[in-house]
Formats: structure tokens, C-alpha cells, sequence
């Protein structure tokens, strides 16, 4: 019985990741410019990973490789923030324009 | 001559040698009395803490025991001259205490108003004395005072040694946090498995010790605050995670949704703070939470492109910042008016105006140089 709940709780957040990998995917596509993109880009990086990251952990169960992949989480969550910032300032200090309603595009 | 030109202003912070700057100033002064000049001497710290914040009450103290060392200093050199001691005034003060200061400049404005108010224009300013805690910014600070018609000097004292830019002077406390630091994780990489990855262990934390101890603390921790700031991180990471949640859920809706639109705006919103550590740790949660993404980091403004008005709102609403400030300072920190009562935000794109941006990218990429020195703040961690 526990072992078919925590199989159904490992696919519950196997997909939940999927799911928030896609939308980051068609996020990538759809939104105008380069800021919105990074907002987006980085969906996929905080709950798309985290999900992903979850159910590995539930996957190993109580060991210390469990462990391992909450430390993984944590220095996504201080990567992924670092690099969507770099990409957008570096976007801003050459000059884009972000797009905002009433530009033609989109 | 009137007796103001004899009035001179020394900014003093702790150093190797603030007590042979103190002599020096001393010296002369006394040679300004001997050319029958009256002599002020007004010893300067320039606050890097405000008022308002918690724990400030020690920083005052702190400056206040600093500006009373020194005046024993200077008093003890004027009884040691044959003079009157009375024929030379030294006056102490702490300015700037009402806003965090980042630049060479702000140091500069606030040393220049307060020496301008006193009518004096000579500065002499201690070889060793630094800025920002750590980075010596004492030739742009030079620079900016003589922008501000002050004669400056660096007074002449013997050095023991000159430290680089990033490096600091070595602390028990920093380096043995960094060790233990260091071992811990390679235990819990290596799951606690016996002597072997303990031997290993040591010799590894070792040597990132000795390599990085000198770059990795802002601040030497303390068994007070450190541990205290730990735990406050720990009931802050459930949050932010139930943050990025909704924002995941709000932001995945606009995008799966082909007739929701979205309205991107570029923001500009101060925050309060404190430089380096916490802010880059309220910049990087902005990012971190869906439909909000830090741009640009500005001494404490941060531009904020914002996807939609519900993230916006958010933003304006200022929670992650009374978070980061009762993750760094406590609970009474965190009351606070939010960005929006304080009147810090501004939305840089107005919806109806032609041209969309009003104070936008093009005059910091066209000039080629940032204007603006302190922006490179966030990189100092």
C-alpha cells in the first residue's frame, strides 16, 4: 500500500515537473523579447527541476544520496537566478528595449 | 588668514595606522598655531549603517568609542607639545547616518557638506582608511573630494604591508567557519562512510580554507548573529517556495492561455536593505519567483521587468523585502512600509507614452562607461 503511494507521488511530480518544463518551453516561444523569455526560461529551472528533483529524491527514499539531490535544488535555485539576471542586464546595458502592449510584434 | 583655512577634516575609521594619521594631524596643527593660525581639527565617521535599523545602536556606539580613542590620541599628543591645549579645537562627529552610502561618491558628498558647513577645505585622510569595509576605494574617494575643491592629503605614516583589492586581513573566526563549512559537506557528499573520508576530509577543507578565506566572508560571522541568520533563512525558504508556486501557476496560465495577454513593464524600486549580501539575496529571489526578473542593480534600486500586473503588484507589495530584512536583521525589522507606501516605485515604460522608455538603456549603452561605479556592487560577493 505505501510502496503504490509513494510510486503514484513519485509520477504525480514526474509530470508536475513536465508540465512546468513545457510551459517554459512554449513560454521560450511565444513571449516577444528577451526579458519576458528569461522570465519564463527560468520556470523550467525552479519547478521544473524541482519537481524532476523531488521525485528522484522520493525515488532513493532515506539515504544520502536523497540528500544530495536537495543540495542540487538549492544551488540551482542560486544559479538559475544568477544567469537569468546576467542575460537580461546584459540585454538592458547593450540598449534593447524591453516590449511592452502597443509594439507591433507579437 | 582667517581662522577657518586653519580647520582641517580627517574621516577616521580603525586601522593599522589611524594612530599615526591622529599624530600627524596633531603635528600640524601645531605648526599652524606656531604661524599664529587658530586650528580646528574635526575627526569625521561617516556612518555605513542607518539610524533606523536594528542593531545600529551598536555601530553608533562602536563609532562613538573610535571618535573618543582618537581624541585621547590627539589630546595625549597636545599635552606631550609645550602648548596651551586649549589653543587647538578638536571637534568629533558622526555623519550620514540617515541612508546607506555605497560610492566614492556619497562618501565624498557627505564629507564635502558636512567640511562646507564648517567652513573648512583641507582634508587629510589616513592611508589605510577604507570605504566599504573591504575594497580600498581611497583614490576615487580622493578623486571626488578635489572634484569638490578640497585639498586633500594622505597623511605620511609607515605602512607594514600593502593588502590587494579583494583581500582582507586573515580572521580565526572566518577561517574556521569556512573549515567547518568545507568538511561538513564533504561528509554529507561522502555519507558519513568512516576515517578514510575523514582524513580526506580535513586535508580537503584545509585547503579550501587557506585558498579562499581571504574571499569568501563579507564579514567575519559570530556565534550570536551567524547561526540566528541561518534559522531565519530556513523558515524563509518555505516561503519563497510557496511564492515561486503562484507565480509559477499565474505566469503558466498567461502563457498557456492564448487570449490572456501578457504587459511587461520595466520598473524601477528602491529597497532598503543594506548592500552586498542581503541585497543580492532579495535580487536573486525577484528572479527567482516567476514574472519578475532583476535587471539591473543601481546602489539599492533595482530595475525590475515585471511580466504582469499581478507579479508587479506583488513586487510593489515589498513581502520578499520585509523577508530579506528579517532574515538579515529579525523580526522587528520587518515592519516596514511596503515600496509602494514609501513612494520607492516607478514604472519606467508609461502605457500610453510614444516613446516607451523615459529613462531607459540608451544613455548607459551609448556612454560606454557605467556612470555609475557602486553598480558592480552585486559582483563583490
Amino acid at each position: 500500500m505505501m510502496a503504490t503511494a509513494r510510486i503514484g507521488l513519485i509520477g504525480v511530480f514526474l509530470v508536475l515537473g513536465l508540465f512546468f518544463t513545457l510551459v517554459s518551453a512554449v513560454g521560450v516561444i511565444r513571449l516577444p523579447d528577451v526579458f519576458s523569455r528569461a522570465h519564463t526560461a527560468s520556470q523550467a529551472d525552479t519547478l521544473g527541476a524541482g519537481f524532476a528533483l523531488a521525485a528522484v529524491a522520493l525515488t532513493l527514499g532515506w539515504q544520502s544520496a536523497a540528500v544530495k539531490t536537495v543540495l542540487l535544488l538549492l544551488f540551482i535555485f542560486i544559479t538559475n537566478p544568477t544567469a537569468a539576471h546576467a542575460i537580461a542586464r546584459a540585454a538592458y546595458e547593450e540598449g534593447v528595449e524591453p516590449w511592452t502592449t502597443g509594439d507591433d510584434r507579437r | 588668514m582667517t581662522a577657518s583655512e586653519a580647520g582641517v577634516v580627517v574621516p577616521v575609521k580603525r586601522s593599522v595606522t589611524l594612530r599615526q594619521t591622529v599624530g600627524y594631524v596633531i603635528q600640524r596643527a601645531l605648526d599652524r598655531l606656531a604661524d599664529g593660525e587658530e586650528p580646528v581639527v574635526h575627526f569625521v565617521v561617516i556612518a555605513s549603517w542607518r539610524a533606523d535599523d536594528p542593531g545600529s545602536t551598536a555601530d553608533r556606539r562602536q563609532a562613538d568609542d573610535l571618535l573618543e580613542q582618537v581624541e585621547t590620541w590627539a589630546q595625549f599628543d597636545l599635552d606631550e607639545s609645550d602648548v596651551d591645549p586649549d589653543s587647538i579645537t578638536i571637534e568629533t562627529a558622526v555623519i550620514g547616518d540617515d541612508d546607506y552610502h555605497f560610492s566614492p561618491t556619497d562618501y565624498a558628498d557627505l564629507l564635502a557638506e558636512y567640511a562646507v558647513s564648517h567652513g573648512i577645505t583641507n582634508v587629510v585622510v589616513d592611508p589605510e582608511y577604507s570605504l566599504v569595509g573591504h575594497t580600498t576605494l581611497l583614490q576615487p574617494f580622493e578623486f571626488e573630494l578635489q572634484q569638490r575643491d578640497l585639498a586633500v592629503e594622505e597623511a605620511p605614516v609607515d605602512r607594514p604591508t600593502r593588502r590587494g583589492q579583494l583581500v582582507r586581513r586573515d580572521s580565526p573566526a572566518r577561517f574556521l567557519a569556512l573549515f567547518g563549512g568545507s568538511f561538513l559537506f564533504y561528509q554529507i557528499l561522502g555519507g558519513f562512510s568512516g576515517l578514510f573520508d575523514i582524513v580526506t576530509g580535513l586535508a580537503t577543507a584545509l585547503v579550501v580554507a587557506v585558498a579562499l578565506d581571504n574571499v569568501s566572508f563579507y564579514r567575519d560571522p559570530t556565534l550570536t548573529e551567524s547561526p540566528k541568520r541561518l534559522a531565519r533563512g530556513l523558515i524563509y525558504a518555505p516561503y519563497l517556495l510557496y511564492e515561486i508556486l503562484v507565480s509559477n501557476l499565474v505566469v503558466a496560465r498567461v502563457i498557456l492561455d492564448p487570449r490572456s495577454k501578457i504587459d511587461p513593464r520595466l520598473t524601477r524600486v528602491r529597497f532598503f536593505v543594506g548592500s552586498g549580501l542581503p541585497l543580492t539575496t532579495l535580487a536573486n529571489s525577484i528572479t527567482l519567483t516567476p514574472g519578475t526578473l532583476t535587471v539591473k542593480a543601481d546602489n539599492q534600486q533595482l530595475y525590475v521587468h515585471s511580466l504582469v500586473p499581478f507579479a508587479r503588484d506583488g513586487l510593489f507589495d515589498g513581502a520578499l523585502e520585509r523577508w530579506v530584512r528579517f532574515v538579515f536583521y529579525g523580526r522587528e525589522a520587518a515592519r516596514f512600509p511596503s515600496p509602494r507606501d514609501r513612494g520607492d516605485t516607478e514604472i519606467l515604460q508609461d502605457p500610453d507614452a510614444d516613446e516607451p522608455t523615459t529613462n531607459g538603456p540608451e544613455t548607459v549603452a551609448d556612454g560606454g562607461v557605467d556612470p555609475n561605479p557602486a553598480d558592480s556592487q552585486e559582483a563583490d560577493q
